[in-house]
């Protein structure tokens, strides 16, 4: 018979010797983290039904694109149309997307947490952005990805999968954009606030008030003004951009109403970016003070 | 001290503030539950954990609740709506939004117009005196410490120069020299022959401020009075006495030989003695230490304080 | 080594509020308490240990570091449990410490694995997992600790750990902290208001009045035995009094205790033989010891 043998362990508090990992990990964990917070993943189940009805609703869009094309030939929306078409979708995300991802830190107190780590006051608000950015163009993108496998599968050849490749690529180029310029607005307004329902009201607004502004801008009597009509909103700022460099996948149908951008195409550019560096500029300086506080 | 002298100043009447049966429930959670108690000029200490009820149990003795059953009166008159009330009472709460654009005399003033006193500037002057904040007064209590808020706000419960002082976690957010005040003036309030309640976690505070505690568990009181009395109350429990002199061993030998001891520990750093009879065991150990000629250098109660009164309270 | 080491620092605001002037200490590792007369001076020198603010003059060290110029290095090695609510009420106490173990820089299933050790040492159990918002005030001190603890700090920064716990919360608190400073093996700076507490459980206490260093010393060399004899017996204190002057003992009174200095050895018998003949209970016979509160016994009228 074995002799009985018996031993304590030890469950003591134990130091930690292994590695402590640097900056990059650190800031890839915050933006994953914020990713999944955009869709609701690692949330309680209410915060899921918003970003996945949306998800939901374009890819059944371009599920149905996709279909009538394969099935009549008929060419519903390109690529790069798709993000046009649904603006409206992708500010409501923003708007309940962007106050989930800073405004909840906010309220709760909980950034003291955060900045008492390794982690500069910049990283937080940049993983953040990237997040939503990367949010915003997996959900304009993952739909066109749809429409181009099935374009695909149903091409003759590897000419027609390369022409297809050949459209959808700035398709994907337009929806980056899309995503960076309401990404950089949507998280600085609901960076300024705690109140996840201001925040989100904010953002809505925001859109929603620049609409007007462009169309009375539109009908002045001066054709500068009205060729730069389209700055003053982001939704038309981000089209003007994308009917300067790709004019021929946006408009598609010759009857169709045109903006008349005159020479000023590449202003639409500038002012592109000059948006998103101040959003961004601003959205630092916040958190910059927010850190000290 | 400026304190003292208004503070002390006789009272032209005090007042005793009665509980008879009073319990509170909302819905169905009781939070306090047929408390009767007496409250006498001089400070008394309201404890309790979290959840007792204490809070609950002030807004009804301010007359801002009124229990769902049993009656809270003050000398005799029901406080519950009772306007002729609140001008002899003041309730200092816990948390309340003082208004931070005003200035600690602004917002004395205003409370003691709302009193429609006679003369509410010299009022407010005295009660800002009375906390010691002449030297603030005119800046924004936004700009102020918790401490100077929390002062801010006793000076205007005080505005009106009431009888009873009622008063929810008044040490909360205070520095310690803001403490050491805070004591000092409820202490010169209750000398004062002002009946003054005020309930605390800190119970070192507590301790050092009253002797006199009322404590609630769970909506009930579970005990009332001098926390040394309530001590002696506890027969089911040994009194435990750290002791340190020049023999503990022969000392020890002699305890155990004693009837009201009932049990002797022999430790490097003394003696710990537990007692079964307070009176005899306190009596004895004099005598039986003088006889066997040991000489006691430390004798120290070791669960006699507020905080084990207390522990032993929430415990049973 | 020195845990935190200060040479006239000085930190002024923008508006020319001046929280912290001249401050130069040196604190060994252990307990620390950290007491201020006035909230400025002590939130402001967290945030310098932190690396939020820069100093405006003077230096500062934390754990041999510079936390202004390393200012990652310093906060992977120290922890920090804020004073105000600052727990998201929707997360769970587990999802929340693995995550902030990961921002500390701890790979993935390290974070998930030390977590739940940490909240196991803070006693936090099968509660973990239900989301932070309906726990007690007790509870959620436990979990901002235990974030604070999940990358194994050298140091933790506790601003005011027993803020809004009761008695028993306050004791579970203080012991927990105590077995972090002992057994644990990590230093860890107290901030607290309560004197009481700390004295305690700390071994050395610095306390900044108005931004200016009021002392800097071991809580021992705070509370050493005064000679004097402190003398409570629970009845009779009059007739003791009475019979103690007649042994011409300059007797003094304190509340309920008569204080008696103590000339010699001889003191302590001339003492219990009154207390025998006169058949009192003696509840009380002690060397009387100095205490922290007499640092601010001192009341000053104007603290602006």
């Amino acid at each position: 018979m074995p002799e009985p043998t018996g031993v304590i362990h030890d469950i003591g508090y134990q130091r930690y010797t292994g590695p402590r990992l640097g900056r990059r990990y650190v800031f890839g964990a915050l933006y994953l983290h914020g990713v999944r917070t955009a869709f609701g993943l690692g949330r309680s189940a209410k915060a899921k039904i918003f970003p996945w009805l949306v998800v939901g609703i374009v890819l059944m869009v371009a599920a149905a694109v996709t279909a009538i094309r394969s099935q009549i030939g008929e060419t519903v929306m390109t690529y790069a149309q798709f993000a046009d078409s649904m603006s409206w979708l992708v500010i409501f995300f923003t708007a309940v997307a962007a106050p989930e991802l800073v405004s909840r830190d906010l309220r709760s107190g909980v950034l003291p947490l955060y900045f008492s780590r390794p982690l500069s006051h910049a990283d937080y608000p940049l993983a953040k952005l990237l997040a939503l950015v990367t949010a915003l163009f997996l959900l304009l993108g993952a739909p066109q990805l749809v429409m181009f496998l099935g374009a695909a599968f149903t091409s003759d050849g590897m000419g027609g999968v390369w022409d297809e490749l050949l459209d959808l690529l700035p398709g994907l180029l337009y929806a980056g954009l899309w995503a960076a310029v309401f990404a950089s607005i949507g998280l600085l307004i609901a960076s300024l606030t705690g109140k996840r329902a201001f925040a989100a009201g904010g953002i809505v607004a925001v859109f929603l008030m620049t609409t007007p502004v462009v169309g009375v801008l539109s009908i002045l009597p001066a054709q500068a003004a009205n060729q730069l009509a389209g700055i003053a909103s982001p939704p038309t700022l981000v089209q003007g951009v994308g009917v300067w460099t790709m004019r021929d996948l946006l408009i598609t149908d010759p009857d169709g109403v045109v903006p008349d951008l005159g020479p000023f195409g590449p202003v639409y550019a500038l002012a592109a970016v000059a948006l998103v560096a101040a959003c961004v500029t601003l959205l630092l300086a916040r958190y910059r003070k927010v850190a000290a506080r | 001290m400026t304190t003292t002298d208004s503070a002390t100043r006789p009272a032209t009447a005090t007042s005793t503030l009665d509980l008879a049966g009073v319990s509170r429930w909302y819905g169905n959670v009781v939070a306090v539950n047929d408390v009767s108690m007496s409250l006498g000029p001089g400070v008394t200490g309201l404890l309790g954990p979290n959840g007792a009820g204490k809070t609950t149990l002030l807004h009804m003795m301010a007359g801002f609740l009124a229990p769902s059953r049993g009656t809270v009166s003050l000398d005799g008159r029901s406080t519950w709506r009772n306007p002729e009330v609140y001008r002899r009472l003041g309730l200092v709460s816990e948390r309340e939004a003082v208004h931070t654009f005003l200035t600690a005399y602004e917002f004395v003033l205003a409370t003691a117009k709302l009193h429609k006193l006679p003369d509410p500037q010299s009022a407010a002057r005295r009660a800002v005196a009375l906390v010691e904040m002449e030297d603030a007064q005119d800046r924004r209590i936004g700009t102020y410490s918790k401490g100077m808020r929390q002062r801010t706000r006793v000076a205007a419960a005080l505005v009106h120069d009431p009888q009873v002082l009622l008063l929810d976690e008044p040490f909360n957010g205070m520095d310690p020299r803001q403490r050491l005040h805070m004591m000092e003036l409820l202490h010169s309030l209750g000398d004062g022959g002002r009946t003054i309640l005020f309930s605390s976690h800190i119970l070192e505070e507590v301790e050092q401020v009253s002797g006199t505690v009322q404590v609630m568990v769970a909506g009930r009181l579970a005990a009332s009075g001098d926390f040394r009395t309530i001590r002696r109350l506890m027969t089911n429990r040994p009194h435990v006495f750290a002791i340190r002199s020049t023999d503990d061993r022969a000392l020890a030998v002699a305890l155990m030989a004693e009837p009201s001891v009932g049990g002797v520990e022999l430790g490097r750093d003394g003696l710990t003695v537990r007692a079964g009879d307070y009176g005899a065991f306190t009596r004895a150990l004099p005598k039986v230490a003088l006889a066997r000629g040991v000489r006691v250098h430390q004798l120290v109660p070791e669960d006699e304080s507020l905080e084990s009164v207390f522990s032993y309270l929430v415990e049973a | 080594m020195t845990l935190i080491a200060t040479e006239s620092l000085t930190k002024v605001y923008g508006g020319g509020v001046t929280a912290l002037s001249e401050l130069t200490v040196a604190v060994e590792p252990g307990i620390v308490g950290l007491v201020g007369a006035n909230g400025a001076g002590k939130s402001t020198l967290i945030k310098l240990l932190l690396g939020l603010l820069t100093p405006t003059r003077g230096r500062i060290q934390v754990l041999g570091l510079d936390p202004t110029v390393d200012t990652a290095a310093v906060r992977a090695r120290v922890g920090y449990m804020p004073e105000h609510d600052c727990l998201p009420p929707d997360l769970s106490a587990a999802e929340l410490v693995t995550h902030l173990g990961r921002i500390s820089g701890l790979p993935r299933t390290v974070a998930r694995e030390r977590a739940s050790e940490a909240l196991r040492h803070v006693g936090l159990h099968e509660e973990r997992h239900r989301p932070v918002g309906g726990y007690s005030t007790g509870m959620k001190q436990r979990v901002k600790l235990a974030q604070a603890l999940v990358h194994d700090p050298d140091l933790l920064l506790l601003d005011e750990p027993t803020n809004g716990l009761d008695p028993a919360g306050r004791d579970a608190m203080l012991a927990l902290v105590q077995r972090i400073g002992t057994e644990f093996g990590i230093s860890v700076l107290v901030c607290s208001h309560l004197l009481g507490e700390v004295e305690r459980i700390c071994d050395t206490l610095v306390a900044i009045d108005g931004g200016r260093l009021l002392r800097a010393d071991h809580i021992a060399a705070m509370t050493t035995a005064t000679d004097v004899l402190a003398v409570e017996v629970s009845e009779g204190t009059e007739a003791l009094a009475a019979r103690l002057a007649a042994l011409d003992l300059p007797v003094g009174r304190e509340g309920r205790l008569l204080l008696v200095p103590l000339a010699d050895q001889g003191t302590y018998d001339q003492i219990l033989g009154a207390v025998a003949e006169l058949d009192l209970p003696l509840h009380r016979l002690d060397q009387r010891r100095h205490r922290v509160a007499e640092l601010f016994a001192r009341r000053e009228s104007s603290h602006a």
